[in-house]
């Protein structure tokens, strides 16, 4: 028979945010899990790179899977590489479909500091993930992540609902080594009413669902299947064993061994038992062993290995999609529930039949090669020896997420501040595919003479990247569209300067980078919450909605830009006081001299007058708070972080004050 | 919810006690009641649990807790008071001698000190006295049926009321002079001032019950009379036949008596009556032994203290338990812990591990006991046992003994079976989930059923078995 120590090997802990439970709770299931060889999760909203340290007892409070959710809160270059496996979660099972919002309150100096906020602002993670509005997109996000961390795998975590099989089919297509199928009972305690009565279904349904399109497809020997959704017994897991499942997630009943009493007060902070609190008070009376946690997961493996023998299997791979051992007793269903009808659940025809059961794959990830590969053999002095080096090099729009991997292999060796400004220097002429500088790192600048396509600097960490038009080119820069929709989704530093007009959602999301645009399409600045945006002509309607944090500073001679802001959370100001001054004049001298843009020229030349001409799209929130922090006296370093990182971010030639 | 952070911003504060010399010269309450502003932060020390433990593993009633902590926290007394009522009848009584399971589950007592939720009960329902909040509510229709209900104690009593507010004729039984059972002798008015039950049992009268005292079932009247004049039967006659101690000199000396004896006077003498001198009990300048280390041994340590005992000396032949709750119990199951009542604070000493060995008299009196102490070891069948220790044995002076050593269940048999009920091997009545005992109509509650136990306790059971003859008697055409 599989030993106990084997069987745990596939249970995880299931995302909860650092954030919605407390550091103590957090850290304890990932010493827990990482003892039993098994995984725990980041959840969404970033992970302290201290516990990425071994403790001297050996334990290690890392989580072994990081998730990357739609607010990519702390997705740094740092974050991705310091994973086994990387997490997309398109929906959570207790509250498909809705985003996220992290009050004020809840947001301590701790979590502002993995999360790369400021402390006290409240955090919205929005419904969608705005790099993803179709499959395609997806399976570039995937490449993304796969060419950032070349040795972790991807997951994507869907819900159980009508339909989860055909998504669950896009999902494997899109070269996802697992697939995750989150029941509707999960996580419930801070989810809103609506969605804990009224979404999702059971995990059951979905996985059988799963089960069987991918089966159908063909697909089910290219990706291993995950479930979770109030996992509590072994029954519980031999049941999902048989319907299909190979890993086996767990949540609330975690938090329990831990001291959760069902107390529901998730979402006040309250917690009394420091699970699901930031208050200090609160947390100094969490006792969560991770000794609880691992003899919980030992009894179930036991249990499960119980029923697994009377079934008559020796190991779970025996056991995992052997459906046809499943009935049910009629006995059981009276009345309105006698009418269930169990086939669709239990029978398997067709095409599907003849297929594998289970992952075929023996790889822990299916590695994808990418442009970088090159790159980081041609950088190697810089890499090894810190040199500086400048390459010249074309580009075409099949080059996808250039820059991710040698940014990778950059923090890997130097961590997260990467190499001094400037070491690399990647000339490139050419049409840029997607993604161009994700996950870029400190220390390398790209240089596109030509044009890029969507999502330029998605998560971005530091680094430059600088767009100009062909140097042959005969059109006026400042009104020819030059880069893609979706810059700078998640970033958290570094600086991105485009001699020309950029898509749609400039900048979403953004907490930490720098840009100079010359215009941006609809819903720029969306969900912005740190660093700081400079656009230098027209933008589309929808400007800086649900944006807690950062700056913006807009140009705008019309005097119509407050009809296209979107003013439910800032406010729109002059730009007066001599930091903001500064700030701007310096973003602009820098975009000139990066790009050589003629309009930045025109308006530097004539700056007394046009200064009337900008607008300071400021949040209310985010000036209160950093009122505050300016009368507090900075206590530690750590403390500032969050707000120095808006204006002091790495690359510091020249940029004093910003 | 109460205030969401109120378990942050108020300590629990138990109600003050008068001073030990100032309450030992009379017979009168022990605890203060605290001023209404206390009470509110008290209660906002609820945290409205997602699961309450009060209210699903403490309290045997099933109070509905936290719903009434949050709504003392706001003020809203009346509607607190309803809900407080809705599911205890007599929250006076309660409030002032339940050893409150409720607070020992507590959630906040998993880590901090427990709401008082005693006593928020206690100030909730006295406020409602005072404002006239609480008023006979009779039965708006007559259901045409009869009901005896044989003993008058808390099971009895909630029983009663709940029969005659579900629209039968009630007739209360009680072999006593006056109604109340253990409430009214037993308990020592020091816990519970009787005015309270007589309050109670004036708004039970209003709304129909009618007393029957000085009668006892079974010598006056028998059970088949009563089944011929009613349509049920209710038995709550206690678990009312002590525990008697195998000693040297128990049979034949002078001075050893049942605590429930020596209590019953007290409480006869606080409420006026004389006491025939031949038969008196008294502490007064006396070396007092209570043998039994528990609550009843308890009052009758306060009871001598306040007769003027010259000393007192209880003894208990279990180990003595843990200040703190024991790990073996922990939260939220009842702790084993030990535990000291407002006596204990009054005078005497508490010895455990002691076993009574003899009674050594003098002209037919007792005048000391002789003792040693024993050690808990695992006997052959597994079960822990005493072992005397060598070289321990001592004597003290004892001219009263008081015997606290619970109740046996052997005696309820007797009196159930004496009804014509059938009961198991371990003494209990057999009983479906009406409550009813093997003679149709015939029903039983409270410590006759299960043993000596608490008034919450007995009180939970008299209304559902009030419920359970409604039931079966809608059953009856
Ligand atoms: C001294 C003492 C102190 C206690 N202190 C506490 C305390 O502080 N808190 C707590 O929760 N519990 C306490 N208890 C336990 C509690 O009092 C009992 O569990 C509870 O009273 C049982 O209620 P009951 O209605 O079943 O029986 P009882 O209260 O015993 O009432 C039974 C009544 O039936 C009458 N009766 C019996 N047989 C007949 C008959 N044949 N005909 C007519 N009438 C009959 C009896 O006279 C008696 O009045 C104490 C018990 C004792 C003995
Ligand atoms: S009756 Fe006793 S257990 Fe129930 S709430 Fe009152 S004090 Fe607590």
């Amino acid at each position: 028979m599989e030993s106990v120590e084997s069987i745990v090997k596939r249970f995880v802990v299931s995302a909860m945010s650092f954030g919605s439970i407390s550091k103590e709770a957090h850290e304890t299931v990932a010493a827990a899990m990482n003892r039993l060889g098994a995984s725990s999760n980041s959840g969404e909203g970033g992970e302290d790179p201290r516990r990425y340290k071994l403790l001297p007892n050996g334990d290690s409070l890392k989580s072994k899977v990081k998730q990357i959710a739609s607010g990519r809160f702390g997705v740094t270059t740092e974050y991705v590489i310091n994973s086994d496996e990387l997490q997309i979660k398109v929906a959570q099972g207790a509250k498909p479909g809705e985003g996220g919002q992290l009050p004020g309150h809840k947001v301590s100096e701790d979590i502002a500091r993995v999360r790369h906020t400021t402390p006290g602002v409240t955090l919205i993670s929005p419904p969608p993930h705005h790099d993803i509005y179709s499959i395609e997109d997806l399976a570039q996000l995937i490449y993304d992540l796969k060419c950032a961390n070349p040795k972790a795998r991807v997951s994507v975590k869907l819900v159980s609902e009508v339909g989860v099989g055909t998504i669950a089919s896009g999902v494997a297509k899109a070269k996802a080594d697992m697939v995750l199928i989150a029941g509707h009972d999960g996580g419930t305690g801070a989810s809103p009413l609506t969605a804990i009565k009224h979404a999702g279904l059971p995990w059951e349904l979905g996985l059988a669902e799963t089960q069987q399109s991918l089966r159908q497809n063909g697909l089910r020997d290219r990706i291993r299947v995950q479930v979770d959704g109030q996992l509590r017994t072994g029954r519980d897991l031999v049941t999902a064993a048989l319907l299909g499942a190979e890993e086996y997630g767990f949540a609330t009943v975690i938090l329990v061994t831990l001291g959760c009493t069902m107390m529901r007060k998730c979402h006040l902070n309250t917690c009394p038992f420091g699970v699901a609190t930031q208050d200090p008070r609160l947390r100094e009376r969490f006792t969560g062993q991770p000794e609880h946690v691992v003899n919980f997961f030992h009894f179930l493996a036991q249990e499960a290995r119980e029923l697994m023998a009377q079934l008559g299997f020796r190991t779970f791979d025996e056991m995992i999609g052997q459906t046809a051992r499943l009935a049910y007793n009629p006995a059981d269903f009276t009345g309105k529930a006698a009418m269930l009808d169990f086939k669709g659940i239990l029978e398997v025809n067709g095409r599907a039949a003849s297929q594998p059961v289970t992952c075929q794959r023996t790889a822990w990830r299916e590695g994808v090669e990418c442009f970088d590969d090159k790159l980081i053999a041609k950088c190697a002095p810089a890499l090894e020896r810190k040199e500086k080096q400048v390459l010249d090099l074309p580009i075409r729009n099949v080059h996808r997420t250039v820059g991710a991997r040698l940014s990778g292999e950059i923090v890997r060796r130097y961590g997260p501040k990467g190499l001094p400004a400037g070491t690399i220097q990647l000339n490139f002429t050419g049409s840029a595919g997607q993604s161009l500088g994700a996950f870029l790192a400190p220390g390398v600048t790209l240089h596109i003479e030509g044009d890029a396509n969507d999502y330029i600097g998605k998560s971005m960490s530091g680094g430059r990247i600088i767009i100009v038009p062909p140097a042959a080119a005969t059109f006026t820069a400042a009104d020819n569209v030059i880069a893609g929709n979706v810059i700078l989704y998640g970033a958290t530093g570094g600086e991105v300067y485009i001699n020309g007009l950029a898509g749609e959602r400039f900048a979403v999301r953004n907490s930490g980078a720098r840009a100079v645009v010359e215009g941006v399409g609809d819903h720029a600045c969306e969900y912005m919450t740190g660093g700081c945006v400079v656009v230098l002509g027209p933008t589309g309607s929808n400007f800086a909605a649900g944006m807690s944090g950062g700056i913006a500073y807009v140009y705008d001679p019309t005097g119509f830009f407050d009809t296209r802001c979107n003013l439910d959370m800032v406010d729109l100001e002059p730009v007066r006081t001599d930091e903001d001054l500064t700030r701007l004049r310096t973003l602009l001298e820098r975009h000139i001299k990066f790009t050589g843009s003629a309009k930045a020229q025109q308006i530097l030349e004539q700056w007394e007058s046009q200064l009337a001409f900008f607008v300071k799209v400021m949040p209310i929130d985010y000036k209160l708070v950093l009122e505050r922090m300016k009368q507090t006296p900075h206590r530690e370093d750590e403390t500032v972080s969050a707000t120095e990182e808006v204006y002091n971010d790495g690359e510091a030639d020249g940029l004093s004050g910003i | 919810m109460a205030k969401p952070t109120g378990f942050l911003e108020f300590k629990r504060q138990p109600p003050s006690k008068r001073p030990v010399n100032e309450r030992v010269k009379d017979w009168r309450e022990i605890e203060q009641a605290w001023p209404e502003v206390k009470l509110e932060e008290q209660a906002a020390r609820c945290m409205d649990c997602g699961v309450p433990f009060c209210h699903m593993s403490g309290c045997p009633l099933k109070n509905v807790i936290p719903e009434w902590n949050d709504l003392v926290y706001r003020k809203q007394w009346r509607a607190a008071l309803e809900l407080l009522h809705s599911t205890n009848n007599f929250p006076e009584v309660t409030g002032r001698v339940c050893p409150a399971p409720c607070e020992a589950a507590c959630t906040l007592g998993a880590n901090d000190d427990p709401v008082t939720i005693r006593q928020i009960e206690l100030h909730l329902v006295e406020r409602g006295w005072r404002e006239g909040w609480i008023q006979p509510q009779p039965a708006a229709m007559s259901s045409g049926r009869k009901v005896a209900v044989v003993g008058s104690g808390p099971a009895g009593l909630a029983a009663a009321q709940q029969l005659a507010r579900a629209g039968h004729a009630v007739v209360v039984f009680e072999a006593h002079d006056r109604a109340g059972g253990v409430l009214r002798y037993g308990i020592p008015d020091f816990k519970l001032e009787k005015w309270i039950l007589d309050r109670r049992l004036n708004q039970m009268k209003a709304e129909g019950v009618s007393f029957e005292t000085g009668i006892k079932v079974g010598e006056d009247i028998s059970v088949n009379y009563l089944l011929r004049h009613f349509d049920a039967i209710l038995l709550a006659g206690g678990a009312r036949v002590p525990r008697d101690i195998q000693a040297k000199g128990r049979g034949e000396l002078k001075g050893i008596h049942f605590a429930m004896d020596f209590l019953i006077q007290q409480n006869h003498r606080v409420a006026g009556d004389t006491v025939p001198t031949a038969a008196e009990i008294s502490a007064k300048g006396k070396n007092v032994v209570v043998i039994g280390g528990g609550d009843t041994g308890a009052d009758c340590l306060g009871t001598a203290l306040r007769q003027g005992a010259l000393d007192v000396l209880q003894v208990e032949i279990l180990p003595k338990p843990p200040a703190q709750r024991d790990a073996s119990t922990p939260w939220p199951l009842w702790p084993y812990m030990l535990r000291s009542s407002s006596s204990h604070d009054e005078g005497g000493e508490r010895r455990w591990n002691i076993l009574t060995q003899e009674f050594i008299g003098k002209d037919g009196r007792v005048v000391a006991l002789r003792g040693c102490e024993v050690e808990w070891k695992k006997a052959e069948n597994g079960r822990m046992s005493p072992v005397e220790k060598p070289g321990t044995e001592f004597e003290v002076p004892a001219d009263l003994v008081l015997l606290a050593m619970g109740f046996t269940k052997e005696g309820n048999a007797k009196m159930l079976n004496g009804c014509g009920l059938a009961t198991t091997p371990a003494s209990d009545p057999v009983l479906d989930r009406n409550f009813m005992g093997s003679v149709p109509g015939v029903f039983v509650a409270g410590d006759l059923n299960r043993g000596a136990s608490l008034v919450v306790r007995a009180m939970m059971e008299g209304r559902e078995a009030a419920a359970g003859v409604t039931r079966w008697l809608a059953t009856k055409a």
